[in-house]
């Protein structure tokens, strides 16, 4: 082969990248033609390659969203997702980080915030999916703590729980996903929001809605605060001499449940 | 290590199949990034399958050839994988897979030129200190051929082999991919290969368009790469060889069999190239 001054290694990555990512096509200049195909036919290999890739791993993270918008409205809206956020992770498994964001902030996607809800809901599962482990405290380590510790006794939840609230049915709705036609899964609003955990406590994640007082006590215990301030936190939900026992029972559902992951006193 | 025998790649979607058939395979290949995650699902199989069977790992994020610095978090991560895994070695590609922090995801060739060379070679040897191990690079099929190139392949890939002390995994499909889409000798570019650099062979299938193969993953084995892999299996003796399936996965029985094809023809090569031998002596 003949040596020529097309540029430097680092021009030609540039270049390259550039034209994949559609902010370019001086690459074109720097590869051949074969006599079988042009250049920006073998080229556009790449180019497209690279939005199917990405679109792929949105599909399987998100058939929820997929689910409502159908593919050719989710197509249009992944491609411009990604130009907007192209990958910066190693792993594509990465690269829907910022959609719930993109969809409640991004005219035309902001206009059905029921989708950003969906995609917040379905990238929590994917972080609880495999989220570092750890096992759950069982259930008889909690209850021969010596009565004194419950003044100072504070619970961690496991690594893999979120906490999110949804203004829309959620949850309920993602699990009708395959039930219906793509495009057709309806979303409804709520008449006030409702605050959902996910969590893994083994391999398989879980997911449930919470009261507003168990809302109000997971908070304080994902805060790190200690027993008694879990209890407070019920105050503006139940009288006062209720409120330690309601505490008590909700600690020993999460627990029962497989929530916590450690505690201390 | 040349007599590890016949692998596939470790899909989720043969999890439960693997197990319900046990000792199919003599080992598994498993992508590197897939496992490169805290905890949950992936990596209580992957230790599942590490209890029963060798492991050989492959990246396909390194970007060795990018000029981006190199990922020093991702080779952390890789080496953790690497000390719980313990495999039988360790892969990615010939290729950059971005700049400027941003990831395409895709295996993007290099020019083959000294200047990449020098480039490519000097990471390679950062990247091996590091891992504390040797490294097996992988030819990637490619759509381009760029102009400025000053070497061929096969010369790119064996002067680096040679000037970085890294090995060779030997994409046999990707060779002929490569050899249709820039019209070059496919058997010269095995012949180009010095022999006891190769670790491994890759088999996989793609789809022709006429004017270009895409090298897909997602086909049976078409024959052409049959017949090549016959030639490598003379070529490079003994080489362990697995099947790549990534896209459109059928059952694992399917793969299994084609696993069989493959033991197949390497058998037969092998034969032929003993009696060769025998008849010239």
């Amino acid at each position: 082969m003949t040596r020529t001054n097309a540029g430097s290694l680092a021009d030609l990555q540039r270049a390259f990248q550039d034209y994949v990512l559609e902010s370019g096509d001086g690459f074109t200049g720097s590869v051949r033609d074969t006599s079988k195909a042009d250049r920006t036919t073998l080229l556009d290999v790449y180019r497209d390659g690279y939005a199917l890739r990405l679109i792929e791993v949105l599909t399987t993270d998100y058939p929820g969203v997929l689910a409502m918008a159908g593919p050719a409205d989710f197509d249009h809206m992944a491609r411009a997702y990604i130009a907007a956020h192209p990958s910066r992770h190693p792993n594509a498994r990465w690269v829907g980080k910022h959609l719930a964001d993109f969809l409640g902030s991004t005219p035309p996607y902001d206009k059905s915030p029921a989708a950003a809800e969906m995609a917040r809901f379905e990238w929590a599962l994917g972080e609880a999916f495999d989220s570092p482990d750890e096992k759950p405290v069982p259930a008889e380590a909690v209850m021969s703590v010596p009565p004194e510790a419950w003044e100072t006794i504070s619970f961690a939840p496991l690594p893999s729980l979120r906490r999110v609230d949804f203004a829309f049915d959620v949850p309920p709705s993602w699990q009708r996903r395959e039930e219906v036609e793509p495009g057709e899964l309806e979303v409804a609003p709520l008449t006030e929001p409702v605050t959902w955990v996910i969590w893994r406590p083994e391999l398989m994640s879980n997911f449930r809605s919470l009261e507003r007082d168990e809302a109000a006590m997971v908070d304080a215990m994902i805060e790190g605060r200690p027993f008694p301030a879990l209890c407070e936190a019920l105050l503006a939900y139940v009288e006062e001499e209720q409120a330690p026992a309601r505490a008590a029972g909700l600690l020993r559902s999460w627990v029962e449940e497989g929530m916590i992951g450690s505690f201390s006193h | 290590m040349n007599d590890i025998g016949f692998g596939l790649g470790l899909r989720h979607e043969h999890y439960e199949e693997i197990v319900a058939a046990p000792g199919k395979v003599s080992w598994f290949e498993a992508l590197s990034e897939n496992y490169m995650v805290a905890g949950g699902m992936p990596l209580h199989w992957l230790d599942r399958f590490r209890r029963d069977y060798p492991i050989a790992l492959h990246g396909v994020s390194m970007s060795i050839g990018s000029i981006d610095p190199l990922d020093q978090t991702y080779l952390g991560e890789l080496k953790q994988l690497i000390d719980r895994v313990e495999p039988l070695w360790v892969s990615d590609h010939l290729c950059f897979t971005g700049l400027r922090g941003i990831n395409l995801h895709d295996l993007l060739p290099l020019p083959y030129t000294e200047e990449a060379l020098d480039h490519v070679a000097e990471r390679v040897l950062r990247v091996q200190d590091r891992l504390g191990r040797r490294l097996v690079l992988e030819n990637v099929s490619s759509y381009v051929t760029y102009a400025a190139s000053e070497l061929t392949e096969w010369e790119f890939i064996a002067a680096l082999a040679q000037r970085a002390d890294c090995e060779v995994l030997l994409d046999v499909n990707n060779v002929f991919v490569s050899a249709f889409n820039h019209e070059f000798d496919a058997m010269e570019f095995l012949r180009g290969i010095p022999r006891e650099r190769v670790r491994q062979f890759h088999l996989a299938g793609h789809i022709n368009n006429g004017s270009h193969i895409v090298d897909t993953h997602d086909h049976p084995i078409v024959p052409g790469v049959w017949e090549l892999y016959a030639e490598a299996v003379r070529l490079f003796p003994g080489v362990p060889t697995m099947i790549e399936r990534d896209a459109n996965i059928p059952p694992y029985a399917d793969l299994l069999a084609e696993l069989d094809v493959a033991r197949s023809i390497a058998a037969k090569a092998t034969a032929r190239t003993a009696s060769a031998r025998e008849a010239a002596e």
